[in-house]
């Protein structure tokens, strides 16, 4: 009975030492993106019973993997409702991982977005209806994924595509925008030039027009002689007024 | 006579240890760890629709939840198994009417399933590994094929480099294996949980439901520690918090799984305090085993 | 070393059956002791607390009220066991290992190891009879097998007492004496044996000394001469005797009335063990002789 005591005490007091150690290495592990923040119990309507307590069990990257493949199951199916919801628990489950972000984004805003619009049984303004909001969709998506991965270059440069490529209007403000921050996150070289691009094409934009010309200035002195960089230079150096003699040939 | 006694005896701990192997081999978990491997090398010929990143992490996920549930399965069940079954099988009597301190028999329970769970995990790391590092050869070939066929001539060196970059952060890195030492270490604190639960249960089947009842209450026990140090509630929630607090262990601190299998790399510093305290819980869950069982009448 | 290789002082078991449930005494104040180099037989019904006795005595258990000793050490010590063969009743051993691993295990249980634990498990397979099935796996041994493997285990260590719980439980005739042969053999090795059996004929041939348990309390003790003589009575065999030779004692115990009174005369029965034992001995040489020939 004696031992049976001690053995109480001692589990009681180890219980008692470990909370503090516990809390500090769990905050050291989150604050370097080790560890996630525990689910929300309001997920376990949406993972479902099982999924719910396999991601309690630490299972939570095979439950996103297997919530992935369900939503690409969807998205064969041509389900876009599911294929939201699926990967809307994908990106709940592993909100770190910018590639479900973006194939989320591409799925609705690409893919969804299409299929409704080349969808003949509907009638063509409710099909662009349906067009604009997938786009949207994908753009929210996009931007909910940096507020949990605000340096992510790929999560930028898909926002850039959305806003130079899918919105209607085109938006090259912010299209512009995100591919430099794309940029300047790591992204590739072309992405900065994508930016000058998108600036070149905005209208009464005098600051961002010198900002485009100085980008592509610099590609010019590193010897890059494109015809599309070319082109773009040629209508800012118009816009800007640069004089003849300054002007890149 | 012809042996001296010693109260603590490594060589006496490891032939227990080796018994112990043997038990569980007997066990066929061979047979478990077979199956995985064969998942393993079948989910790396799966989804090839998928971009280079997307097979890669799939297969990284599908393999260490398979680990995990290696892992965790053997660590639960098969202690929980081992100290009944001796019981039953009257072993234990005749192990314990030999020179056998108690705390003995129980480090080499402890260490036969360590032997298994981490040989197993080791087995499974270098198959994976493996695995990964050919899978990562072929995606990265067909990544700059496709951005080859795509510009209609040879890609620029960035593209190139940020191709192989992304690959390469998906494919086969160091924090892996800290990852698989995260399993190990989470289960190493299962398997001393549940010997301590296995010394006062009376069935196989309460030791294994109660160790089941931690396994997920530990993975919620930092709701309750959190809930615990905020305060301010009122105080039968406050109270309730602690308690689960302070009996469950914090099996979620061992999560980083799922940091690793999205390319993250570990600190060093990191994997040192994971280690330090999964091995405070198992020496402190060994403690608390061996005071209940040295009482235990057989 | 102590001249006393066992002492039971006082000995009471209660055992706590939990909430709701009366206490259960097992054991009531229990005392003998053995001396070093003899063989003590406890006997007694099942229930009488003789298992549990010798669990308390292996530490298996702690006692309740008393105190259990080996050699004059506290028997709840772990280090008094080094001086301990035990064989369990019905031994269940890892089925996975052969015979000469299971002796080999509980050797290096009890500290040993090398050339000298390989020599010793080998002797005491060949003694136990079990030289030409120490390589095969336990599961597939008879319960006689069983029990001579248990007994080598036991002795692997070179005990000054041994400790067998009903060693002939389940064991045919040639086992049992066997095991008995055994018995007198560490007997004449100057081993302790504390033993007990339900078969009270073998017990008679082995022990020196016999307790009877009953109820958890020991209601008889001491030698077994002094406990199964009946001091009243006379008993000769003779062999090839003539009648007139029979009638002539008949004759003489009638003319001294007074002088005694004679009870019985007749052909004394063997055993059917020693039947048995003969027939299969016997059947086992013929055999022998038709295979050479």
């Amino acid at each position: 009975m004696k031992r049976k005591l001690q053995a109480l005490v001692v589990f009681i007091l180890l219980g008692i030492c470990k909370l503090p150690l516990e809390q500090r290495t769990a905050t050291s592990l989150r604050s370097h993106e080790m560890l996630y923040a525990p689910l929300d119990y309001s997920a376990r309507d949406a993972v479902g019973q099982m999924g719910f307590a396999a991601t309690l069990g630490g299972l939570r990257s095979l439950v996103a993997s297997i919530t992935y493949l369900m939503g690409y199951t969807a998205f064969e199916e041509t389900n876009w409702s599911r294929v939201d919801m699926l990967f809307g628990i994908t990106t709940m489950l592993q909100p770190r991982f910018d590639v479900y972000w973006d194939d989320a984004a591409g799925h609705m805003a690409y893919d969804a977005a299409s299929n409704y619009l080349y969808d003949e049984s509907r009638p063509t303004l409710y099909r662009k209806q349906l067009y604009r909001e997938n786009v949207q969709r994908g753009i929210d998506i996009l931007n909910e994924g940096l507020r949990h991965l605000p340096k992510s270059d790929r999560l930028h440069t898909s926002l850039g595509h959305l806003y130079a490529r899918r919105v209607e209007p085109r938006n090259h403000e912010l299209a512009g925008e995100h591919y430099l921050l794309a940029y300047q996150n790591g992204g590739l070289p072309v992405m900065e030039r994508l930016a000058a691009y998108e600036w070149a094409q905005l209208n009464n934009a005098p600051e961002r027009w010198k900002q485009a010309y100085t980008i592509l200035k610099r590609s010019y002195g590193m010897g890059l002689r494109a015809p599309g960089t070319m082109n773009f230079m040629h209508s800012l150096e118009n816009k800007l007024n640069i004089p003849p003699a300054l002007r890149m040939r | 006579m012809s042996s001296s006694y010693k109260s603590f005896s490594p060589s006496r701990i490891w032939a227990l240890t080796m018994s112990t192997v043997t038990q569980l081999l007997r066990m066929r978990i061979l047979v478990f760890l077979l199956v995985i491997s064969v998942v393993v090398v079948g989910a790396s010929f799966a989804f090839p629709t998928f971009n280079a990143a997307q097979q890669l992490k799939m297969l990284k996920d599908v393999c260490f939840g398979l680990e995990q549930l290696f892992a965790y399965v053997i660590a639960m069940v098969a202690t929980a198994l081992l100290l009944p079954k001796d019981v039953e099988d009257r072993t234990l009597y005749t192990i314990l009417a030999k020179p056998v301190p108690r705390l003995d028999y129980l480090l080499g329970k402890l260490f036969g399933v360590l032997i298994v769970i981490g040989g197993g995990l080791v087995l499974l790391d270098i198959m994976l590994s493996g695995v990964l590092w050919i899978k990562q050869g072929y995606v990265l070939e067909d990544t700059l094929a496709g951005l080859h066929m795509q510009l209609g001539g040879t890609p620029p060196p960035e593209a190139i480099a940020a191709a192989t970059a992304d690959v390469e952060k998906q494919g086969l890195t160091w924090a892996l294996h800290v990852g698989v030492l995260a399993i190990f270490l989470k289960a190493s604190v299962l398997v001393s949980l549940t010997l301590l639960i296995s010394c006062i249960a009376t069935s196989t089947l309460f030791s294994v439901i109660t160790s089941f009842c931690f396994f997920i209450m530990g993975h919620g026990e930092t709701l309750f520690r959190e809930y615990f140090f905020k305060g301010g509630t009122a105080w039968w929630q406050y109270l309730a918090a602690a308690v689960l607090a302070i009996f469950c262990p914090d099996l979620s601190l061992f999560d980083v799984v799922d940091a690793v299998t999205e390319g993250r790399a570990v600190l060093l510093t990191d994997a040192l305090h994971m280690t330090g305290i999964g091995l405070l819980y198992t020496g402190g869950y060994m403690v608390v085993a061996y005071l209940l069982f040295v009482e235990k009448e057989l | 070393m102590s001249d006393t290789a066992v002492v039971i002082e006082n000995l009471t078991k209660v055992f706590n059956r939990g909430v709701g449930h009366k206490l259960f005494t097992a054991v009531k104040d229990v005392s003998f002791s053995v001396k070093a180099g003899e063989v003590y037989g406890l006997i007694g019904p099942n229930g009488s607390g003789k298992s549990t006795t010798m669990k308390v005595l292996l530490g298996l258990l702690a006692p309740t009220h008393g105190k259990t000793s080996i050699f004059g050490m506290d028997s709840q010590l772990v280090e008094s066991r080094r001086a301990v063969g035990f064989l369990p009743e019905n031994p269940y051993f890892y089925k996975h290992l052969t015979g000469m691993e299971t002796v080999l295990f509980f050797g290096k249980l009890c500290g040993m190891s090398g050339k000298k634990l390989h020599d010793q498990a080998k002797e005491l397979l060949k003694l136990t009879g079990m030289e030409g099935a120490a390589d095969r796996r336990l599961g597939g041994y008879s319960k006689g097998m069983l029990q001579r493997i248990g007994l080598a285990q036991a002795l692997v260590h070179e005990p000054q007492l041994l400790v067998l719980d009903e060693p002939t439980a389940g064991v045919d005739p040639a086992g049992s004496r066997r095991i008995r042969d055994l018995i007198l053999d560490c007997k004449a090795r100057g081993i302790t044996v504390l033993v007990t059996s339900h078969l009270l004929e073998q017990l008679q041939e082995v022990c020196d000394r016999i307790g009877i348990m009953s109820q958890g309390q020991m209601v008889s003790e001491g030698p077994i001469e002094d406990l199964i003589s009946v001091e009243n009575q006379t008993e000769f065999v003779l062999e090839n005797a003539t009648p007139e030779l029979l009638q002539q004692i008949r004759d003489l115990v009638a003319s001294k009335p007074g002088s005694g009174t004679l009870l019985s005369m007749g052909h004394p029965h063997t055993t059917l063990e020693r039947m048995f034992l003969k027939v299969t001995e016997e059947d086992e040489r013929l055999e022998a002789t038709r295979t050479k020939t």
